[in-house]
Formats: C-alpha cells, structure tokens, sequence
C-alpha cells in the first residue's frame, strides 16, 4: 500500500433507529407516552447519516448499507422503505424480541455483532466507513456512535459538519463545544453527524414504492448473540422505573387574520394584554 | 456501604464547581472520598483549582499538545485511571466532549451509564436514581443504574456551583502511568468567538432558524431584536456554522439555556435540540410556514406564515405605533 491511490469502491454501514416522531408524540390519560399513537420515522440526524453515506458512495463508488435494531413496535413498510428509497442498497433489521439491548451499552454490542455479519452476508471485507447520527431523537443521549467506535476497536470523529475521504484518509470538519476543528484519521474509521452536514434527501412516493424491490433481512438480537448470552446478563442494568410527560402551560394559539398585516396585529395586541410588550 | 470512593472528570474547568455541588447533594453513605481527575496540559491548575473547591484527591494526568481535545483519547485514558483507583462513581460534565468521553469510558470498562440527568440521588441500595429527558424533551424517564462503577454526567449550567473552603486539605498526585494515544490528528482549531451580549441575560429573545435563508437575512431578524429591546439568538443550523451566528448565541441542548420574558422564534422547526434550550421561556411566539411544525406544540402564540411578511409586518406596525405616539 502507497497511500496515493483513491480508496476505490466504498462499503458504508448507517446506524439507524426509527424512533415515535417526537412531534406527534402524545401524552395518554395518565401522563405516559402514548408509543402506539405516534408513527415511527427515521431519527433525524441518522437520515444526514444516511445522505453522508450516500454522498460519498456517490462521490467514491462503492455501496451504503442500513443497520437497525428493532425493540418494540416493528416500523410500517413505507417507514423501513423510506430508507432505501432514499438509496441504500440494503437495510438489516435487529429484532430485540427479549428486550435485550435496553441499554446503550448494549446496544453497542449488539450493533457490533450485526457489522460483523452483514459483513458475511453482504461479502463486504472491511467496512471502510461507519456513519451514526450523533444522538438518537428520543433518548438524545448521544452515546452509540462512540460507544460503537470502542466496541469495533475504530477511531471516531464526531460531530462532523463536513466529510472528505482522500485517499484512505478521512478528512472531517467538527464543530464541538463552540469550537471548529478540522481533523484527519486512517479509514476504517466512524464518523456522528448532526444536521449541519447536509439537507437529507426526501425520497418520492415513487421511489418509496420502487424501494420494495430492495431487499430487508432480519436476523434475531438473541440469535446473534448467542455466543455471548450470559455476558449479556451479568452486565450492570440500567432500568427506566417510570416516564412521565413534562406539563406544557403553552397556550397553543393559532393566529389566523387572514393576511400578515392582519395576524401581526392580533398577535401584537395579545403580547399587549399578555405585559410583554407595550402595544 | 461505608467509604463511598467518588471521581470528578470535566474537560472544562468551568463545570467541576458544578459537579462538586452534584456530589455534594447525592444523598448516601456520608463518608464520600471526593477525588478529581485532570487530564490536559495544564492538569496541575485545574488540580488547585479542584482542592480550593474541597476534594480530597485531584489526580492529574499532564499532556501535551491537542490529544487532550480526542474524547476517544480522553475515555481510553480516564478507563485506565478508573482501574487504579477504582472508584464507586463516576460524575462528568456534559459538555459534547464530556458526554463522548463518557460513553468511551463505559464501553472501554463495559457498563451503562446515564447521561444528561437533570436530578441525582443514590439509593439505599447502593444504586444510582437519575431523572432524564426523553422523546423530544417532553416526557421525563426515571432510571435507575446499579453495578460499580456507577457512571453519570449531568447537563452544563444546570445545577448551582459548590462554593470554595477555606481550607485546602486535599492532595495532587501525578498518575505518570497513563498516558493519552489518539488516532486523531487535529489539522486546525479555530477558537470560540464570542458575543458581545450574553443571551441567558436577555428578557426579549428573538431567534432565527432555517427559515433565515441567507446571512444578510439575519439582519431583518436583529431589526425585530432591536425594536422590542432584545437580542439576536439562533437555532442550531445557523450556529453551527460559525460564519452565521457565534456558538455562544446558540439556543438548545448543545448551546444556551434561555429564560426570557418573551420568545420569538422565526422560522425554527422545534426539533428537541433546540426546545429543550427554551422551555423556560415565559411567553413563545413561533412564525413558522409549515403548520406541522413541531414548534407550535411549545408556542402561546403561532403565525403560519413567512417569516419575510411576518416580520416585516411587526416592524412596520410597531414603527406607526410608535410614530402615533399610542405606544405608551
């Protein structure tokens, strides 16, 4: 190996978790989340992901495929399509039927194991590029990229704005902590990225509708970790006891005059009465 | 449980007074061993900085050049600290740095931790009880985390600072076996840039998100700013990028937690990110064109619309208000 040739054809692995659309989740009678109401989507910073991913492979040749880990409700077909409408070659499904990767930490192994068969399946020999969003939309708790990066023994830049690979190098702007840095590591490597990277693609109904000839496996979570079942449960835990709603004393008013000069008035006039403003 | 053994880590100086009054409140067994853990190139500093706040132990890693900015750098290395002095629990600041050091440390020692916890207790059962934001920041989970070593962060500027003693009893001691590899090679850095004004101060708040479409457009939204005697804040597409607006102008879960009077939000969506930042607001106004926009379920008041009609609308008619003289 020189180093000077282009890294030539790509294979990229998307972390990706469908998560109840933050903003159509509902609270029930009892101030639980009501998860059966609120469809499912992509979290959104994996669908920039998932652009990175496609980008690059564009840009490079090469293929990107999707990874999730499935717990509790199975997405719809157009939600699971969505993703390879956008243009993924492929989407592998975890399915976590005993509540296994209930933890981060996990659910870093269990992600670990599935890159490892894809690998097989898919006869790809190194995943030269893994790309997470930096933190999931309903947890936020940012934790999978990196843990990830450990459990696969790869170096992780995070938060990355841009991404350039040059030869097997990764190139990557960040921006972390009110900082901007331009950093540099050997592929293979993984990479979090949030909105500032890109304006994800939005697939067509058509393309939707034509992504169902792609394929979707599904493997087992318990399955593929068979080997390792016990350690799994020897693990510290980590429990949710109980999830409440936060009460919201928003007074949701739409203000509807029927043009701008209008609205702007009525809105002006309530800010008035409300002492926020002197109108 | 007697002789609880604690350790502090946050790359930034500014959050250790913070996780000190964290500890300080955690409820348990009452004889806490209380140690830091600085890892950077200027690690004796923030070691007396550490014992004027009271620890017992401020441990100091010294390093030298940028690897004390790689969090996968920083994580294997607080791993290697967390096996030779074997602490209980675990408190980090969550900065982003922070919360990735974090999540490298628990996968390098193979434990769970909780992150961003807005409240921390430990239990009678040696556990650790935390409240954390979920889905969207509208709903709060209470979790419980148990095994050792307990791992937690808690979000900047959440909890009060813990004040300094008078009396230093604590000791520095150099760990000169760890040292920090990073597979990451810094090309440049570019410091933080700075506002004039500080936005948690501000009583008006009018902010700009994706909407604004160019940066000579951010004008018109500082006019509004002005006119109802506030300042300029954005979501997090326009301070991401440090050309648009500084970082330090940022509303959101990676940026500024504000507290205004009044909150004008022009052309922001609403994602979690950004609400978490203006929740405490006391009055929200969205102007957004897509009714769907998740920002209308935390508004009091929603205009539908674009916000190159809306705002300019407000301006003029404030401006006949005022030249009308029915302002006061």
């Amino acid at each position: 190996m020189t180093g000077t040739a282009d890294i030539g054809p790509l294979d990229v692995l998307v972390c990706l978790k469908f998560v109840p659309d933050p903003a159509q989740l509902r609270a029930d009678a009892s101030g639980q989340p009501d998860l059966i109401q609120a469809p499912l989507r992509i979290s959104n910073f994996d669908e920039n992901a998932i652009e990175t991913a496609l980008q690059l492979t564009a840009q490079h040749g090469g293929r990107a495929f999707g990874l999730s880990v499935i717990r509790g409700r199975k997405p719809p077909p157009d939600v699971l399509l969505r993703a390879l409408a956008m243009g993924l070659n492929a989407l592998y499904l975890v399915v976590d039927e005993t509540d296994m990767a209930s933890d981060p930490f996990r659910l870093a192994v269990a992600i670990a194991a599935a890159a490892k068969v894809m690998r097989e399946a898919e006869a790809v020999p190194l995943w030269h590029l893994l790309i997470c969003g930096e933190a999931s939309a309903d947890e936020y708790n940012a934790q999978i990229g990196p843990r990830l990066a450990v459990a696969l023994d790869l170096p992780a830049i995070t938060h990355a704005i841009r991404i350039e690979l040059e030869r097997n190098l990764l190139i990557a702007r960040r921006s972390v902590d009110g900082r901007c840095e331009t950093v540099e590591t050997e592929l293979p490597a993984l990479a979090t990225v949030g909105t500032e990277i890109n304006h994800a693609r939005i697939p067509t109904v058509l393309q939707i509708m034509g992504a169902g000839r792609k394929p979707v496996r599904e493997m087992t979570l318990h399955k593929l970790l068979e080997p390792d079942l016990d350690a799994m449960k020897r693990y510290p835990t980590l429990k949710t006891m109980a999830v409440f709603a936060l009460p919201s004393t928003r007074k949701r008013i739409l203000i509807d005059g029927g043009n701008p000069k209008e609205s702007v008035n009525q809105l002006l006039t309530r800010l008035g009465a409300d002492g926020e403003i002197r109108f | 449980m007697a002789g609880m053994r604690i350790l502090l880590f946050s790359e930034s100086d500014d959050m250790l007074p913070e996780l000190l009054f964290v500890i300080r409140n955690l409820g348990g067994p009452p004889d806490k061993h209380i140690s830091s853990i600085a890892i950077s190139p200027h690690a004796i500093e923030t070691a007396t900085d550490c014992l004027a706040l009271g620890v017992d132990e401020a441990f100091v890693v010294i390093t030298e050049g940028t690897v004390s900015l790689d969090a996968s750098a920083l994580g294997a290395g607080l791993s290697t600290v967390t096996r030779i002095i074997a602490p209980d629990l675990i408190l980090v600041g969550a900065t982003q740095t922070g919360s990735e050091v974090m999540a490298h440390l628990a996968q390098h020692l193979e434990v769970p931790c909780l992150s961003d916890c807005l409240a921390l207790c430990l239990d009678a059962h040696g556990g650790l009880l935390a409240e954390r934001r979920v889905y969207g920041g509208r709903f709060i989970a209470q979790q419980r985390l148990e095994g050792r070593p307990l791992i937690a962060s808690v979000p900047p500027r959440r909890f009060p600072r813990a004040t300094r003693t008078h009396e230093p009893r604590g000791v520095i001691t150099r760990l000169t076996e760890v040292s920090l590899k990073s597979r990451i090679r810094t090309r440049s850095v570019s410091g933080v840039s700075r506002s004039a004004v500080d936005i948690t101060k501000a009583d008006v708040i009018v902010a700009a998100g994706r909407g604004v479409k160019t940066i000579d457009d951010l004008s018109l939204i500082e006019a509004l700013a002005h006119a109802l005697g506030g300042v300029l804040a954005g979501s997090r597409p326009l301070t991401g990028d440090v050309d648009w607006l500084p970082a330090d102008r940022r509303v959101g879960l990676s940026g500024q937690t504000v507290k205004p009077n009044l909150y004008i939000a022009c052309g922001i969506s609403g994602q979690i990110e950004h609400i978490v930042g203006m929740r405490g607001a006391r009055t929200v106004v969205a102007i957004n064109t897509d009714p769907e926009a998740p920002i209308h379920v935390d508004a009091d008041y929603s205009i539908i619309g674009d916000l190159y009609e809306i705002v300019p609308a407000i301006l003029e008619i404030l401006e006949e208000a005022s030249l009308d003289g029915t302002l006061h």
